[in-house]
């Protein structure tokens, strides 16, 4: 048994170096968007000749681009503030509603999550195709918010189970009606379930492909679809350009989710 | 029936607008692809529409779907071993560090590629593996190859690809399941003369499995409906489901066909939902977990 140690070590070494590999394999080809965004040469090319700001400017100057970036933002906006709405309402109702067979509904609300999302958009394609109601932005922010609802609930309704009832409890008995109490008491608490919950509706719906996919109508696209559409037949640094630019903005609001919720409580998604 | 109705709060009526959306905006059009898979067209501009089996009888006639299924399957399949296996340790590293800057590290690590785009991510891997990309340019930069490898352009790249995209899914599911297990059983186990590997496998892995469950069951679901991925790494070589769904609509405008092959990639999804919740409640009813 005297070699125990060292192989005690050995497997803990093993086990550090696969994970750091890990890390390594998920972060690699995100830190290789960064080099070809900035390389000056019209292709592809590593090692990197020098830093130039070229991509950038083609990027900002596209008005493709630039049209796809507001569409994108602008319906992120207003799916985030449709989920959230349902959600958070639909998710008080399942954890205070007693509602019968809560846990049955709670299964559909997050069924979206578990089935093809490429089907939502087939399904809603063909329902307004027979309904002929063209392509609207609303259809596509619909489709959108139903694939967003999913997590708003999960996140809001993981606050709810969390936290202490008793506080509610108090609130009525010493005289607050269930709406003053739910303003007062229940919705500051679960705020932070609920920010994050729309954060990820954002971030679903800015990087939403399949049902986009489906939904937009051409000229009017989302800024994946534009992406998409590019990289069929270019691999030049614009992408790149356009790729850092999302990245950027992914990180920021990570860190921002971090700095105002923290992150623990995201890892039940 | 009256004692029931009285528990229900007022609150329960904030389901109603969820409700109403997913009815009209998810079953409904699920309900309505399953109608259009079995009509002759469309019953809004034809008149004479009939009932028909034969879209699902060409899917069945013609092994070049099975093989397109099979195909979507086996990527799946593939993907989600992957996930499970780079996944699995990184979930377990992160459930027990202690530092809560270095859990933070390894968070925004695993959340940063996933807030990145699938198509941001492809691009990557394109630029990578291309025949002018970062890892052929560096071989025959360093003499150690003629000609460029063809990293690209078959079933493994695609793997690779959507193993990285959905790698986060895995451990985010795993690291919640992981860190709720108590350390102290593992030790118990070692304390009896277990070894740390032993312990592993007897203790953790199996008090796991639900999670294991979970987070491949996602996996799965994520990896069959992949469009962008397929088609970008595979090069238009290589067809699956959600692509052979797509080119319907997009160029042969066949709707009824599409809703056909929807409904298989439904049918499969909805097969692996019920055998998950069947496993599941066989684990817990064994082990009593609630």
């Amino acid at each position: 048994m005297t070699s125990a140690p060292f192989s005690l070590r050995f497997g803990r070494f093993c086990y550090l170096a696969f994970n750091v590999g890990v890390v390594v394999f998920l972060l690699a080809p995100i830190a290789i968007v960064f080099v070809f965004a900035l390389n000056p040469t019209p292709y592809i090319q590593f090692p990197p000749v020098g830093v130039s700001m070229r991509w950038f400017e083609k990027f900002f100057a596209s008005r493709d681009f630039m049209n796809a970036l507001w569409f994108s933002l602008e319906v992120a906006v207003l799916t985030t503030v449709a989920a959230t709405l349902f959600g958070a309402s639909a998710a008080l109702a399942l954890a205070r509603g007693r509602l019968p067979g809560s846990r049955a509904i709670t299964a559909i609300m997050l069924s979206p999550l578990m089935l093809p999302a490429i089907l939502t958009g087939l399904a809603l394609f063909q329902t307004y195709v027979l309904l002929d109601v063209g392509r609207p932005t609303w259809g596509l922010v619909l489709g959108h918010t139903i694939v967003s609802i999913p997590y708003v609930v999960r996140t809001t309704l993981a606050v709810l189970h969390n936290f202490d009832t008793r506080l509610e409890e108090a609130a009525q008995n010493l005289g607050a009606g269930a709406l003053r109490t739910y303003f007062e008491v229940t919705l500051p608490l679960t705020k932070p379930g609920v920010m994050a919950g729309a954060v990820f509706a954002f971030i679903v719906s800015f990087d939403q492909f399949p049902i986009s996919l489906f939904l937009v109508s051409p000229g009017h696209e989302t800024l994946p679809i534009t992406l998409f559409n590019y990289l069929k037949f270019d691999l030049d640094g614009t992408i790149g350009a356009a790729s850092v630019v999302s990245i950027v903005l992914a990180v920021l609001v990570v860190v921002g989710l971090d700095r105002t919720v923290g992150l623990r409580s995201y890892a039940e998604l | 029936m009256k004692a029931t109705r009285a528990s229900v709060s007022p609150i329960a009526w904030l389901i109603a607008p969820s409700a109403l959306l997913f009815a009209l905006f998810f079953f409904l059009p699920m309900g309505l692809m399953a109608l259009i898979s079995v009509l002759s067209g469309n019953p809004v501009v034809q008149s004479n529409v009939t009932f028909t089996g034969k879209y699902y009888a060409r899917i069945l006639s013609d092994s070049y779907y099975f093989e397109v299924i099979w195909t979507t399957i086996r990527i799946g399949l593939f993907t989600t071993l992957a996930a499970l296996l780079v996944g699995y340790p990184l979930a377990h590293w992160m459930a027990r560090i202690r530092g809560r800057t270095a859990y933070a590290l390894l968070m925004m690590s695993v959340l940063t590629p996933m807030l990145t785009g699938i198509v941001v991510r492809t691009f990557a891997w394109m630029a990578l593996l291309s025949d002018k990309g970062a890892i052929n340019q560096t071989l025959t930069g360093l003499g150690l190859i003629a000609k460029p490898l063809s990293l690209m352009y078959n079933e493994f790249s695609i793997v690779l690809g959507l193993t990285h995209i959905y790698i986060p899914y895995m451990v985010l599911t795993l690291v919640g399941v992981i860190g709720r297990i108590d350390e102290r059983l593992e030790h118990a186990a070692q304390n009896l003369g277990a070894s740390p590997l032993r312990a592993f496998f007897e203790v953790t892995l199996p008090l796991s499995l639900p999670g294991i469950l979970a987070g491949s069951l996602l996996v799965f679901a994520l990896a069959i409906s992949a469009y962008v991925t397929p088609i970008l790494m595979g090069g238009f070589q290589i067809m699956t489901l959600p692509m052979l769904i797509y080119q319907q609509i997009s160029s042969s405008f066949n709707v009824g066909f599409a809703a056909a092959l929807g409904m298989v990639l439904l049918a499969i999804s909805l097969a692996l939902i019920i055998a998950y919740n069947r496993i599941l409640g066989m684990i817990s009813g064994q082990r009593d977990l609630q």
